[in-house]
């Protein structure tokens, strides 16, 4: 439900005038929140949530928690709600482990796997609000990044 | 079956031996290059430079140096996957006066680029984001972000742009673009900005 309106402050006195109040629901910040969603997708590409392989097309949901794999010819591109954008290439799987992008209470992090394939990963507000709380493991490295563009290659 | 299963083990740890992860860091959409540092057996190597990379094999106990690439050397390696990325995220700025909420005249051609590139991306991934200066109390500059955010909101929605695709999120004063002392007007960081993902 939203109402829409109009709040006007006189300020000098430090008197507050409130004209309208305006209401609507917030979304809050549950753990159950989308983090991300599916812009580019050749020619397919599934995610496995709680135990279950789902398969994704564009426009389709990604949660914390999500592992991501393509097959030998796919790709998959995500942008999540931060603008940080994820493109993972042919047989890549991939492990979205933590996901916080709370600015009202200045939880930011961004947790993640590359376990094999290749991916390219560009920093958005996390990166820039809380540089180095963006990491990826892998099965040889772990990587810390500050701003910028990187690609992950894991043979 | 036993003999089988002596046949695997060998063939999967020759396999865990061979595992390297490659690293490329690039410049970002503005051209910025940031930093990667990249922690592995053999210690830790940090990557600056646009183009540099840096390789991590299992059990390898000297590092090797990082290689620097060039920008061609890493379109023929790396073209595929770059030509699937998702298109960069846009950014729009609306500007208020102090103490208010209203949209101010030249917000409208604003809006009408936002709706272009948003039907233009087929976007239904949107966020707008509301902040204040710092004049005022914090309690009074949330509330005041929030509804700086919702009339931007509606001004899109009065466009056509489906509510369900979009987030609000206001913050206060506490995101400036220009960081300033309390109670400073900052007519910058009086603003609403929308997010095209």
């Amino acid at each position: 439900m939203i109402r829409w309106g109009t709040l006007t402050v006189r300020q000098g006195a430090g008197r507050i005038i409130l004209l309208t109040l305006l209401l609507f629901s917030s979304e809050g910040f549950s753990s159950t929140e989308r983090i991300g969603l599916v812009k580019t997708l050749e020619p397919s590409a599934t995610i496995v949530r709680k135990g279950v392989e789902v398969s994704l097309k564009v426009g389709s949901e990604i949660y914390e928690g999500d592992t991501i794999l393509t097959d030998s010819d796919g790709t998959i591109g995500i942008t999540f709600s931060d603008g940080s954008m994820l493109t993972a290439g042919s047989s890549s799987k991939v492990i979205i482990d933590n996901y916080l992008f709370n600015l009202t209470e200045k939880k930011l992090t961004f947790l993640s796997q590359v376990l094999k394939g290749s991916v390219t990963f560009m920093s958005g507000a996390i990166n820039k609000l809380a540089p180095g709380s963006v990491r990826f493991k892998t099965p040889t490295a772990t990587l810390g990044l500050r701003g910028t563009k990187i690609i992950i290659e894991v043979d | 079956m036993n003999s089988q299963r002596f046949m695997i083990i060998p063939f999967i740890s020759f396999l865990a031996a061979c595992t390297s992860t490659t690293v490329v860091l690039l410049p970002d959409s503005d051209g910025n290059v940031g930093q990667v540092e990249m922690i592995t057996d053999s210690g830790t190597t940090v990557l600056n430079k646009a183009y540099e990379s840096s390789e991590a094999e299992k059990q390898k106990l000297s590092s090797t140096p990082n290689v620097l690439l060039s920008k061609e050397i890493v379109r023929d390696k790396y073209g595929d996957i770059l030509a699937k990325e998702p298109l960069i995220p846009e950014h729009f700025k609306f500007y208020f006066k102090t103490g208010k909420a209203d949209l101010q005249a030249e917000a409208q051609e604003m809006l009408l680029k936002s709706k272009a590139r948003i039907e233009e991306r087929k976007s239904c991934d949107l966020s707008v984001i509301g902040h204040t200066d710092r004049v005022e109390n914090d309690d009074l500059n949330y509330l005041l972000s929030m509804v700086r955010a919702a009339n931007v909101a509606k001004a899109l929605v009065d466009l056509g742009i489906p509510l369900n695709c979009m987030d609000i999120r206001y913050y206060g004063e506490s995101y400036p673009v220009i960081p300033t002392l309390d109670d400073v007007a900052e007519p910058l960081n009086r603003r609403v900005e929308i997010e095209i993902r």
